[in-house]
């Protein structure tokens, strides 16, 4: 009797767990087809409107032909800014964090706040600097857009500073300490040099993700038909046109979008592959 | 001498040995992690050119005290020390001592064997540079001599370019050892230096020991008594945070005058 | 055993050389440490300034309109009238429906590379997720916009809307005509968008599970779901739900990925699948447009509810994740 009732229980249990297990796997088919599915269109898509204008030519009028010249240089003009603004504030910063700060309070604050503006909406960050730039020159400009994005780096930076410092062993410090190092040589030539790697994979991480973002941009950089190199002037970028031409009714117009799509995906995703490869490559003793 | 064994807990200020130069002496040395104290009343001495060893059960505190003598505990924040360290007289514990200074002069070797990220050469190099700006040839030869020191010149004189870290475990710590003496120091701290090798690194190292203190006072920390008895010309026994016996080693190892002492070395606890 | 040693005693030191040499080790110190400490400190600058700026860039509103912005549906150019209360819904709904649908595809995810996938797979499809995570939102945008509304439009907006056609309350929200675009699209994309992210958080909180315990569980008979949902998932309950809160302050913060398929309408009806907006779209959509201080105060003040909101979401989610690292004893 009580073995038929455990049979019974236990074959319940059984099917809970198929079932579980069905709805496991299920979820995870159905999430990666998704996935799958919006890569599989972008390359489609984009490939077909992928030829040698697109890197030659200038942003048409509507109903032209062209290319996304300008957009893609503005885009890269834009985030090297970013990245020479951001970087050397997010390493010292981490490195406050890490090293002269590290049992602080104020570490503790600043490792707060930092993961609050890691995740911060990129919109808003885009409404500050309008107001203390844009509103203020009079007039959108290459700068802000940089500054902006420059923001978004920061966060990125002084996080993967930090962690990757905090990694290198107590007793490397000491060891060159006992030397008679001065703290802030023990941490150029030692702790920053065993933390190399980790730190240039989040600088890497870092251009990743400022690379698609669009709303910071909008009312900065704003946009600029033509080829410039003028930072005091609003700027051409790749997400920002692509926001301008998905949403027209032209034609050609909409397969430079789909192709711009495509070049920011590659350019992300060979990004945070690299930074993947840096960052398993085992330094540390 | 007396051949009673004592039973008081432990000794008081020891006596200074005959034509003997004192490099280093603690004093009535306390230690806190915090609100704990690691070291109580502490006062031994370490004889210019000879090797001292400390010995005694885990955590009795012979690290704690090895170092306090070049003050590295200042890295971190809820250590202190008070007493004091006198080095060629004076003390090293007061706030206005240079710390830096204070490295340069008594350096120090790790248990784990820590070679810097960079080049052999530039190991040996980083040090030397920090305070003087010798030629390239000058350098050179501060490098060879280093290496030689440290007894891996031969090993490594055909690959200076290779990284610190490709050598084996045994050479790292040679590395460390010479990387410390180019720096030219006058005491040597070893804390427990061949725990983390194999038994051929470890004779090599202790031969070098015996080398080194021809030009160098040495202190070592080790768990091994056999090697205590094997390197050291005095020996200091510690048993949680007291300082129980100081002697030369001959006679702590064979005659020794505490209870404590004799327990120890005969294993009846460990 | 090398024993050639050079013959010279310890050398004597130039004494002023080293003073020199000291000064300079002080020095380099400390300025070394006040530059890192005024660029740590320069990260609470930066956000003080973004909240101060939306505060003053959004008086003008508040002047005007008062409590008024929170519920009023008006948004008007014309006769400078605004209200936060379609775009603060559009928010809400939209990141409702991503988290609805997000997270329990998302634990679903996380349990299968955690637990069933087979151990070779597991790498791969682990890293195509975490890249997928980085994908910019602008692609969920576009594609969102020409390959998915469409589809929506043609083929489910229908079915939902016969299926519930004769059930009362739900024949309201999914009621048609069938647009494509609207809410219940932008809730969809963001679904697709945030899924990545929440299952990476989940399988690291995931691995934070001591094996033993599993261990213990599968040892006295468990089947896996049942490790799962008594063990792993009570122990990693905090950490999970910090890592859900983080991917909501994500969805609440989405722009791109939302503007192409919202709709743009400044106004609240009862169907999920009319077009609307959120505080995010309108902003991107309208601010280089705006004319007069009160449209463009107004558009910053949707902007410092934004931040509001996601402030206390993120601070929330961390607060849990310090938790749970703390008592993985990281």
């Amino acid at each position: 009797m009580a073995a038929a009732v455990a049979d019974a229980r236990y074959s319940r249990r059984r099917r809970t767990n198929f079932v579980a297990t069905a709805l496991s796997i299920g979820a995870a088919g159905f999430g990666l087809t998704w996935l799958l599915l919006i890569l599989v269109v972008l390359v489609v898509k984009g490939v077909g409107g992928l030829n040698l204008a697109v890197f030659t030519e200038m942003t048409p009028p509507p109903g032209a032909a062209g290319g996304l010249l300008n957009p893609i240089v503005g885009s890269l003009i834009l985030t090297a800014l970013a990245v020479a603004f951001g970087t050397p504030l997010g390493i010292l910063a981490g490195t406050y964090m890490a090293e002269y700060g590290r049992y602080s309070k104020l570490t503790m604050v600043v490792r707060f706040i930092n993961d609050i503006l890691l995740s911060a909406p990129s919109i808003v960050i885009g409404l500050f600097v309008y107001e203390i730039m844009v509103a203020r020159m009079g007039h959108f400009s290459a700068w802000a857009g940089a500054v902006a994005l420059a923001i978004l780096v920061i966060p990125v930076v002084v996080r993967t500073t930090e962690d990757m410092l905090l990694l290198v062993p107590n007793t490397l410090r000491e060891a060159s300490t006992a030397l008679g190092v001065p703290r802030w040589l023990v941490i150029r030539d030692v702790a920053y040099r065993a933390a190399r790697a980790g730190i240039t994979t989040g600088v890497l991480l870092a251009i990743a993700r400022i690379t698609g973002e669009t709303a910071p941009l909008l009312f900065t950089a704003l946009n600029n038909q033509f080829f410039s190199w003028n930072l005091n002037a609003p700027m051409a970028s790749l997400p920002v046109v692509i926001f301008q031409f998905a949403l027209s009714p032209y034609s050609e117009w909409q397969q430079l979008a789909w192709t711009g799509a495509l070049l920011i995906t590659a350019a992300v995703l060979g990004l945070s592959i690299l930074a993947r490869m840096l960052a398993s490559k085992k330094v540390l003793p | 001498m007396s051949f009673a064994i004592q039973t008081d807990v432990k000794e008081q200020t020891p006596t200074p040995a005959e034509g003997l130069e004192e490099k280093v002496a603690v004093r009535h040395l306390n230690f806190y992690y915090g609100e704990y104290r690691a070291l109580a009343d502490n006062n031994v001495n370490l004889y210019k050119n000879k090797v001292t060893a400390f010995i005694g059960p885990s955590g009795c505190g012979k690290s704690t005290l090895l170092r306090i003598l070049n003050r590295i505990y200042d890295l971190y924040p809820n250590q202190r020390a008070d007493g004091e360290v006198l080095l060629d007289g004076e003390n090293i514990l007061r706030p206005s001592q240079d710390v830096n200074l204070l490295r340069a002069k008594v350096g120090m070797v790790f248990q784990k064997p820590t070679p810097f990220p960079m080049t052999i050469y530039e190991n040996i190099a980083f040090g030397v540079r920090l305070y003087e700006k010798p030629s390239k040839a000058d350098l050179d030869a501060r490098v060879e001599d280093a290496l030689r020191r440290g007894a891996i010149w031969d090993e490594v004189k055909d690959k200076l370019d290779a990284s610190g870290l490709s050598l084996s475990g045994g050479q790292q710590q040679r590395l460390c050892i010479a990387r410390t003496v180019a720096i030219r120091p006058e005491v040597i701290l070893l804390d427990e230096p061949c725990s983390a090798l194999d038994p051929i690194s470890t004779a090599k190292i202790e031969e070098l020991i015996d080398v080194l203190k021809r030009d160098y006072t040495i202190a070592i920390v080790t768990h091994n008594m056999q090697q205590a008895a094997r390197t050291s010309d005095y020996t200091a026994f510690m048993y949680l945070g007291e300082l129980v016996e100081f002697d030369n080693t001959t006679q702590m190892f064979t005659n020794p005058r505490m209870e404590r002492t004799q327990d120890y070395i005969t294993g009846r606890f460990g | 055993m090398d024993m050639a040693l050079q013959s010279a005693p310890v050398q004597v030191r130039d004494d002023e050389q080293r003073a020199n040499i000291l000064r300079r080790f002080r020095i380099g110190d400390r300025t070394f440490n006040i530059l890192t400490q005024a660029s740590a400190i320069a990260v609470l600058v930066i956000l003080a300034g973004v909240m101060l700026s939306l505060v003053i860039g959004s008086l003008p509103a508040w002047h005007a309109f008062g409590f008024d912005f929170f519920t009023s549906q008006s948004w008007n150019p014309v006769t400078e009238k605004f209200g936060a209360l379609p775009a603060i819904y559009g928010t809400l709904l939209t990141s409702f429906i991503a988290m609805l649908i997000g997270v329990p595809v998302s634990l679903g995810i996380a349990i299968f590379l955690t637990e069933i996938c087979p151990e070779r797979f597991r790498r791969t499809i682990g890293t195509a997720i975490e890249l997928l995570a980085g994908i910019p939102s602008i692609i969920y945008g576009i594609w969102g916009l020409f390959v998915f509304a469409p589809f929506f439009q043609a083929h489910l907006q229908p079915v939902l809307i016969d299926a519930f056609a004769n059930i009362p309350i739900l024949n309201q929200l999914f009621a048609g005509p069938p647009y494509g675009i609207g809410l219940l699209t932008a809730g969809l994309i963001l679904a697709i968008m945030v899924l990545p992210f929440i299952t990476s958080i989940t399988r690291e909180v995931f691995d934070t599970v001591p094996p033993v315990l599993k261990e213990a569980a599968y040892g006295i008979g468990c089947t896996r779901w049942e490790v799962m949902r008594r063990v792993v998932i009570p122990y990693a309950r905090v950490g999970i739900v910090g890592g859900v809160m983080l991917g909501l302050g994500r969805a609440l913060g989405e722009t791109m990925a939302v503007t192409f398929v919202i709709g743009n309408a400044h106004r609240i009806v009862p169907s999920i699948m009319a077009p609307g907006t959120t505080i995010s779209a309108s902003i991107a959509n309208e601010f280089t447009e705006a004319t007069g201080d009160l449209y463009t105060a107004s558009l910053i003040a949707l902007g410092l509810i934004l931040f509001f909101i996601t402030f206390v979401v993120l601070a929330a989610a961390r607060l849990m994740l310090m938790r749970i690292a703390m008592k993985a004893g990281v």
